[in-house]
């Protein structure tokens, strides 16, 4: 499969700040990526470079197979962008930018653009000045979708929007794809992503801590334990190989493990249980085990 | 194409409010030289008395302030000094609105290069002068005629006009040079009020010591009324001056535009 996006050792360094060191990573054609981690990451950084809006310091970056710094405008004939905060030019009705938006592109986006705006529920000859934030986001992501393009890239498109219209977003987004967009998402929030994508870049003070897809990242990962006993334990039984954060208190011990289950099971047989509970971490958990590995 | 339109648009207010204040501060000047010239010899004899330094600083030139080119120069001063701030106003909102606005990554996210776009909104910046320069010089033509007593050669008359027009020309190109450098301006009249201001009182004080090379600091000075008027023509060596200061103004600015990083806010 084509890969889209191919990001080879991007390195972007500031003055002060951190930037991104080292990136690399690629998305194919037709997945919906997920790009997360916490606010100052490197997410932003490695989205402008991908748009040319800032330029590496080192490494390189292709989009569907050309240099996205020489090629840039060519490449970007293809690219809806919708970046966290939007902000048009006021003086102007919705209708009037999005037209605007689509002149760059040669094609006549009108019809699209009366379609988005339905499913979005946006109206169209508002002044962009007197609408509200979640409306103004509604304009970014018409004006981002209108030429149809093959590669969707977000960043942290669903500030401001309500649950409702975050759902019509999503589906939105899931119908491009259908269609054959590629989509990079970033975002700190992971139930979107976990929700949207199937598979994701773990980004942490601009490195890549690992590329996985959303379900094998939840398959390798810990799983939950928490046993309920008559008496207190004492607080090394369960302390085997691959038992972490190991918890006791009064009659609940709680650990994670990771490693062959049959023995933990084992354990658990030669005690009397009252309750036990074994999860499957959420995304969030895993994330902050990466997280904290690290740190 | 469409970003031309488009900045165009932007600018028509902006441009139109420009080209009436400029007329009107020309009609303002042109309105007394009726009663200026009825005591013609009066008013000299007063002239005469302040100091020669004084004179010089405001342009007043006695050999010929009384003659309608003469009088039209010393309102042209003030003419070319709103000029100016409009041009400044122009050049350094180019980028820097896009900044302040936001708007710099939903433009440089479309398929165009920043040389077009660059190249687009100077070019709806310059098309926003030579329109007010138009509409200026036609209404200024017409007031010189109306309060005119005797003929002038109309020629000098639009040479002297012009040179709204070419100081405009270079205080866009430093506009547009400050806005490109500048990382975040947060107003933009502070900025052009006082860079124009500054050239504008350095042109002043460069008057008044006489020195030739010090004309050189301020575009408010590379064109002397008086020499026009007596040679019906520019000194080509300021000319050169200006349009030096122009070319390496904006062909910096596209050399660093293009570098550029264009950060989020």
């Amino acid at each position: 499969m084509m890969n889209v996006i191919e990001i080879k050792n991007l390195t972007k360094t500031y003055g002060k700040s951190r930037g991104i060191s080292d990136i690399s990573f690629s998305v194919e054609e037709g997945e919906i990526f997920g790009f997360i981690g916490p606010n100052g990451a490197g997410k932003s950084t490695t989205i402008r470079t991908l748009l040319s809006l800032i330029y590496p310091t080192s490494g390189s970056a292709t989009i569907f197979g050309k240099d996205t710094v020489q090629f840039a405008p060519e490449i970007k004939k293809e690219i809806g962008y919708l970046p966290s905060e939007v902000f048009y030019y006021d003086n102007m009705k919705v209708k009037d930018l999005l037209n605007y938006s689509a002149s760059f592109y040669k094609k006549d986006c009108s019809k699209r653009i009366k379609e988005l705006a339905e499913i979005m529920d946006l109206d169209l000859n508002k002044k962009i000045d007197d609408l509200s934030l979640g409306n103004k986001k509604k304009v970014g992501i018409v004006q981002g979708l209108l030429h149809e393009p093959k590669l969707i890239i977000l960043d942290e498109p669903t500030s401001g929007l309500d649950p409702l219209m975050q759902q019509k977003f999503f589906e939105l987004l899931e119908e491009e794809n259908r269609k054959g967009a590629t989509i990079l998402f970033s975002s700190h929030i992971l139930t979107e992503v976990q929700r949207l994508c199937n598979r994701v870049a773990i980004i942490k003070e601009g490195k890549i801590v690992t590329v996985e897809k959303i379900s094998t990242l939840k398959e390798n990962t810990y799983k939950k334990f928490k046993v309920e006993t008559k008496e207190t334990l004492a607080p090394y039984y369960f302390n085997l190989p691959g038992v972490n954060k190991l918890e006791v208190k009064g009659n609940l011990t709680s650990f994670l493990f990771k490693g062959n289950i049959n023995e933990v099971m084992r354990k658990i047989a030669e005690i009397e249980i009252t309750n036990l509970w074994i999860e499957e971490p959420d995304l969030e958990e895993i994330f902050m085990h990466y997280y904290e590995k690290e740190a | 194409m469409n970003i031309l339109l488009h900045e165009l648009r932007a600018y028509r207010k902006s441009t139109m409010i420009w080209t009436l204040s400029l007329i009107a501060v020309v009609a303002l000047f042109m309105s007394f030289f009726p009663s200026f010239t009825k005591d013609t010899e009066e008013f000299r004899k007063l002239l005469e008395g302040y100091p020669v330094a004084l004179r010089e600083a405001f342009g007043i030139n006695l050999d010929n302030f009384f003659s309608i080119l003469g009088f039209y120069c010393y309102g042209l001063s003030f003419v070319t000094l709103c000029g100016a701030i409009q041009a400044m106003n122009l050049g350094t909102s180019i980028v820097s609105k896009e900044v302040r606005e936001k708007t710099a990554d939903f433009l440089l996210t479309k398929p165009v290069t920043r040389t077009a776009v660059l190249t687009n909104k100077l070019l709806a910046a310059l098309i926003s002068i030579i329109i007010t320069n138009i509409i200026y010089l036609a209404a200024a033509t017409l007031l010189a005629y109306q309060v005119a007593t005797v003929d002038f050669k109309v020629s000098i008359f639009i040479l002297l006009s012009l040179t709204v027009f070419f100081v405009q020309l270079i205080f866009l190109a430093l506009g547009i040079i400050i806005s490109v450098v500048v990382q975040r301006i947060k107003s933009v009249l502070t900025v052009s009020l006082a860079t124009v201001f500054a050239f504008y009182f350095l042109g002043m004080f460069s008057s008044t010591s006489g020195d030739e090379v010090k004309r050189y600091l301020s575009p408010f000075k590379y064109f002397d009324t008086a020499y026009i008027i007596e040679k019906s023509g520019y000194e080509a060596s300021f000319l050169i001056t200006g349009a030096v200061v122009i070319i390496i103004a904006i062909g910096a600015s596209f050399y660093i535009y293009a570098k550029k990083d264009i950060h989020s806010v």
